[in-house]
């Protein structure tokens, strides 16, 4: 009787959190779908709106928005597809191979993902206006600040778990190191790879101070920043904000609802002991 | 090629850690160390004697040029506009003594452009012509004359003394300016209410949550899908939803508070410095708890059945339970979970630059906030970099207090 009762509450409880979560992003839809009238004065607190439209939609895409989704896209690609090499090889050595200095490097790794991004933002931004960097897909390469050191992280935890066995039968085979590496311990490191990659991307994704910083002009706004300049200086089109929220954060959840097991895995692979 | 394979056998461990090495070099500890450099100079971009970093004193030759450039070609304007002709030979005569001593500064440089050292010698040198130039140019317009150009022309020739520079080698003096601002310190007391109330909620909150879910029998996969979500969306979107629901004339959220009481209008929300404050606090909560309940619930699925089977057999009760086997063994994930999001909320940018932009009236300007605008809305590369170098500083500390006195161990050999 007491654990139906108990099993109730958690329930309700869960719903509750569940709620929670999701009603700005219901609200934020809803409002995405009423016209301008409806927005501002007694409209504005009405769950449907009388007269649905998707202007805002439309405006929004004659906009900024599809060009600050492709930029995104790109960057985050780039930036994915190196940090994830780098960071494979890097944890590889890190986690199997001995030399002296091993220690120092994974000090130096943690120590630099606990760096606040501002304090490399003043310098990069003058290296960049001096190169002319500016406003390109360069920018790229100073996300490695944010993403290498969480990569190679996942990456040495994952390589950790490799059964070491493997190496030690392809050693008396005579495989080299660089081939063991290659044709043994990588096919068998893939998920861990690939969840790399999944936080890479979305840690990129999301980034706003370098874009906002590095990248000013709107031809090149990335969709975190150009999504803020949606804010007038004199007046808010909350129809457009709210269906730019909608439209950014689709790419987001269709990442999360394919690779939740990889994502939960990349997370908690420092918080757990095992 | 044999050889070659045996070193690369050998070395392997240094050949793949290379290219991480050199991103971390480049866009992380370079950066770090130039922005040390930085803090040490009264370095501005936009002011031309303190744009770079000067240890000794400079002689901006490119300025110097274009000053030289400019007298001539308006005295070669004034020559035209004014009447008598014996004007006109005076200015050519300036003119002349001018050339002259632009070229005797030009014989000092010979080859050389941009910005370079000068000494003592040179330095009086160049004080002395640019006397000379100015002494010469007020004794030409000291003549009756329909003159038009000498407000500009004694302007332009003012700046032969500007391309001197003076050293901004200002050593320990930006840190002693950074302790005696006031608004850094109301930035850091900012950020450590923020910091210190939001990652506790996120504590408490998280780790009721994982509990619960922890137990929950059916819908896990879409309690963690939803539980992602908020954690998966950039901050600069989710700040802008709230932004959306705070507002004062449409903002659901906003309304409600109103309703309730806690706040007496909804417009006073976001312009009352201490609820603007919770205004955040909750959207980080809100967006980063979830993140933390995953963390801790991954944590308690890896605690065995077996112990709490045995507690029950012993009589211990839940409560019990929870604090001699559940609270001991989930330690080590809390404390990683811990150290992260404390790191993480001290440095909070987006969320505040986004919801409120550090308004009303600069209350909720986390230090972050305040150095960005230092550095980019006033250009004073110099005294921001102190501010960060602060923050970093308390960062570091926070991070040892955290490894030291907790035992956290971040990688298990």
């Amino acid at each position: 009787m007491i654990n139906k009762k108990a099993e109730r509450l958690f329930g309700a409880a869960i719903v509750l959190y569940l709620l929670i979560i999701i009603f700005p992003f219901i609200w934020v839809f809803l409002t995405s779908l009423k016209p301008e009238s409806e927005i501002w004065g007694a409209g504005a607190f009405k769950i449907l709106a009388d007269q649905p439209t998707f202007e805002h939609y439309e405006a929004l895409f004659r906009g900024n928005i599809l060009n600050a989704l492709k930029n995104s896209l790109i960057i985050s690609t780039i930036t994915t597809t190196y940090v994830t090499m780098v960071a494979a090889i890097a944890a590889y050595a890190i986690a199997r191979l001995k030399f002296v200095g091993k220690r120092l490097i994974l000090a130096i790794v943690l120590a630099t993902s606990m760096f606040p991004q501002i304090t490399v933002v003043g310098p990069i931004y003058q290296l960049f206006v001096k190169l002319n960097w500016t406003n390109s897909y360069f920018i790229s390469l100073p996300y490695s600040m944010i993403a290498l050191p969480v990569a190679i992280y996942i990456l040495v935890i994952h390589f950790n778990k490799v059964p070491k066995e493997m190496e030690e039968s392809a050693k008396i085979d005579g495989a080299s190191k660089m081939k063991t590496f290659t044709d043994i311990i990588l096919p068998l490191a893939l998920p861990g790879i690939f969840t790399a990659a999944i936080i890479t991307f979305i840690s990129v994704w999301n980034e706003f101070l370098l874009a906002l910083t590095l990248n000013p002009d709107s031809s090149y706004h990335t969709a975190t920043v150009a999504i803020t300049f949606l804010r007038g200086q004199f007046q808010i089109f909350w129809g457009q904000v709210t269906a730019a929220t909608v439209v950014v954060t689709i790419p987001t959840l269709i990442i999360v609802i394919l690779f939740q097991r990889q994502i939960i895995s990349g997370l908690t692979s420092g918080a757990v002991k095992e | 090629m044999r050889k070659m394979n045996a070193w690369l056998d050998h070395h392997l461990g240094y050949v793949l850690v290379i290219p991480a090495l050199i991103f971390i070099i480049l866009f992380s500890l370079w950066p770090v160390a130039q922005s040390t450099r930085f803090s040490f100079f009264d370095f501005q971009l936009n002011d031309q004697q303190k744009s770079g970093l000067y240890f000794t004193e400079q002689y901006n030759l490119k300025l110097m040029h274009e000053t030289f450039d400019y007298i001539d070609y308006y005295l070669e304007i004034e020559k035209d506009t004014v009447k008598q002709s014996s004007t006109q030979e005076r200015i050519q005569d300036t003119q002349q003594e001018i050339l002259e001593i632009y070229e005797s500064i030009q014989a000092m440089f010979p080859g050389q452009t941009g910005i370079v050292s000068i000494n003592d010698q040179e330095h009086e040198f160049l004080v002395k012509a640019s006397d000379q130039v100015l002494a010469g140019l007020e004794a030409l317009y000291r003549i009756e004359d329909d003159f038009n150009l000498q407000e500009d022309i004694m302007m332009v020739a003012s700046e032969l003394e500007t391309s001197i520079i003076q050293p901004n080698y200002v050593g320990l003096k930006n840190f002693q300016s950074v302790l005696r601002d006031p608004r850094v310190w109301q930035t850091i007391r900012v950020t450590l209410f923020f910091t210190s109330i939001s990652v506790g909620m996120e504590l408490v909150f998280g780790l009721i949550l994982a509990l619960i879910m922890n137990k929950a029998m059916i819908g896990r996969g879409l309690i963690r899908t939803f539980s992602l979500i908020p954690w998966a969306i950039p901050t600069s979107v989710a700040a802008l939803m709230w932004a959306y629901l705070y507002n004062g004339s449409s903002g659901i959220v906003a309304l409600i508070l109103a309703r309730v009481g806690i706040v007496e209008q909804a417009t006073d929300l976001m312009l009352t410095s201490s609820s603007a404050l919770w205004s955040i606090i909750f959207a980080d909560v809100w967006k980063t708890t979830p993140y933390f309940a995953l963390l801790l619930l991954a944590g308690l699925q890896v605690i065995p059945d077996s112990l709490y089977e045995s507690a029950m057999l012993d009589g211990a009760n839940k409560w019990k339970q929870f604090l001699h086997i559940t609270l001991p063994l989930l330690k080590p994930s809390i404390l990683v979970a811990l150290l992260f999001r404390t790191l993480d909320a001290f440095r909070i940018f987006d969320l505040i630059w986004v919801l409120t932009g550090g308004g009303p009236g600069g209350t909720t300007e986390s230090i972050s906030i305040y150095g960005y605008k230092v550095m980019f809305a006033q250009t004073r590369f110099g005294y921001g970099a102190a501010i960060i170098l602060v923050m970093a500083l308390c960062v570091g500390v926070i991070s040892y207090l955290y490894i030291k006195f907790l035992d956290i161990q971040l990688i298990s050999d």
